[in-house]
């Protein structure tokens, strides 16, 4: 029993020892990309005020007020919009949105935030507008992962 | 015993790893990766489950897994996280197969095979005969076989991974090396 016993532990440090075995490139790839995905997102929720997009996760908000904002917005020098011509034409892109995937199913959420929040999506502002509150438009991919930001009237 | 990098390194990136740190990733999938799949592999024998569990332990680690040094090594709460997965995949599939069965199996096919003229048998055929003997094995007996002798983890460890006492993991290995010794005379048996 007990040759039979150290047998067997000779042969399992055997099978131990073969570490050959390893995951398939592609396991790590798919991880890359979902990590990707969610830097994006982690970003752009750091970047939004969490209150508006948690809401705006929910409902549409409603105008509070009125306001002329375009009088503190200056359009950007900004590169073209990578977002499909169907839906964008007026959504500036956001910087994060580089690199994803052209959107062929598109959601737009309305959120209300400080106009200092459009100056970290890339557009210009006017500083002394920057403690004011607008409402902008956001363009989600088909991935959840925001494309685009453009003001509401 | 596998290098297990010291506690501080691991926290450092695991931390990194949630704020999306991509370098981190890498360097903690490279480390750790190849054990994960192999537990897995050693579990089910099947490539697919390995893979598939493989990937969800370290999506479980990019969205934050608590780990908690003071319960055991980070080798032993991945080997933790997999085991919880690949039971899952076996339990959903138990009705269906059981993976001696499976010709889709890795291992399966020739523990019945039994037209090796050969009577002795060679090295590699006992370390092949023991692979498929261990993944006959009744999963609780299994999963610390595959930890203690295959991964070569303490009792401690073992015991911080399947979540139970370093006595019930004793017992288990116990009674699984006996399991194993009776099917592999069995095996010789039908071989000679």
């Amino acid at each position: 029993m007990k040759e039979n016993e150290s047998e067997l532990l000779k042969d399992l440090r055997a099978l131990a020892q073969d570490r050959t075995s390893e995951a398939p490139p592609a396991v790590r790839e798919r991880l890359l990309i979902e990590l990707r995905k969610r830097r994006a997102r982690r970003r752009l929720f750091a970047r939004l005020p969490v209150a508006g997009i948690g809401i705006a996760a929910a409902v549409l908000l409603l105008a509070l007020a009125s306001g002329d904002t375009r009088r503190f917005l200056t359009r950007p020098n900004v590169p073209a919009p990578v977002i499909a011509d169907a839906v964008d034409a007026d959504f500036y892109p956001l910087p994060e949105a580089e690199g994803l995937p052209p959107v062929e199913q598109a959601t737009v959420i309305r959120v209300e935030m400080p106009t200092a929040s459009l100056q970290l999506m890339g557009l210009a502002v006017d500083d002394e507008a920057g403690s004011e509150r607008v409402q902008a438009d956001i363009l989600l991919g088909q991935d959840g992962l925001a494309r685009g930001v453009r003001l509401v009237q | 015993m596998l290098e297990s990098p010291s506690h501080g390194d691991d926290g450092d990136l695991l931390r990194l790893i949630s704020a999306g740190d991509e370098t981190a990733f890498l360097a903690f999938y490279n480390r750790y990766q190849s054990s994960v799949y192999r537990f897995a592999l050693q579990m089910t024998g099947r490539r697919e489950i390995a893979e598939e569990a493989t990937q969800d332990v370290f999506l479980a680690v990019m969205k934050g897994a608590r780990y908690d040094p003071t319960r055991g090594s980070l080798l032993a709460f991945l080997f933790g996280i997999s085991r919880n997965l690949v039971r899952r995949c076996l339990e959903k599939e138990r009705p269906y197969l059981t993976l001696l069965d499976d010709p889709e199996s890795e291992y399966a096919g020739s523990m019945a095979d039994h037209h090796d003229l050969v009577g002795e048998l060679t090295r590699s055929e006992r370390i092949e005969m023991l692979r498929k003997a261990v993944l006959a094995l009744p999963e609780v007996y299994r999963e610390v076989v595959v930890l203690c002798d295959l991964h070569e983890l303490d009792y401690a460890q073992a015991a911080a991974a399947l979540e139970c006492a370093i006595g019930t993991v004793r017992s288990r290995l116990h009674r699984g090396r006996a399991l194993l010794m009776e099917k592999m005379r069995a095996t010789e048996r039908c071989e000679v």
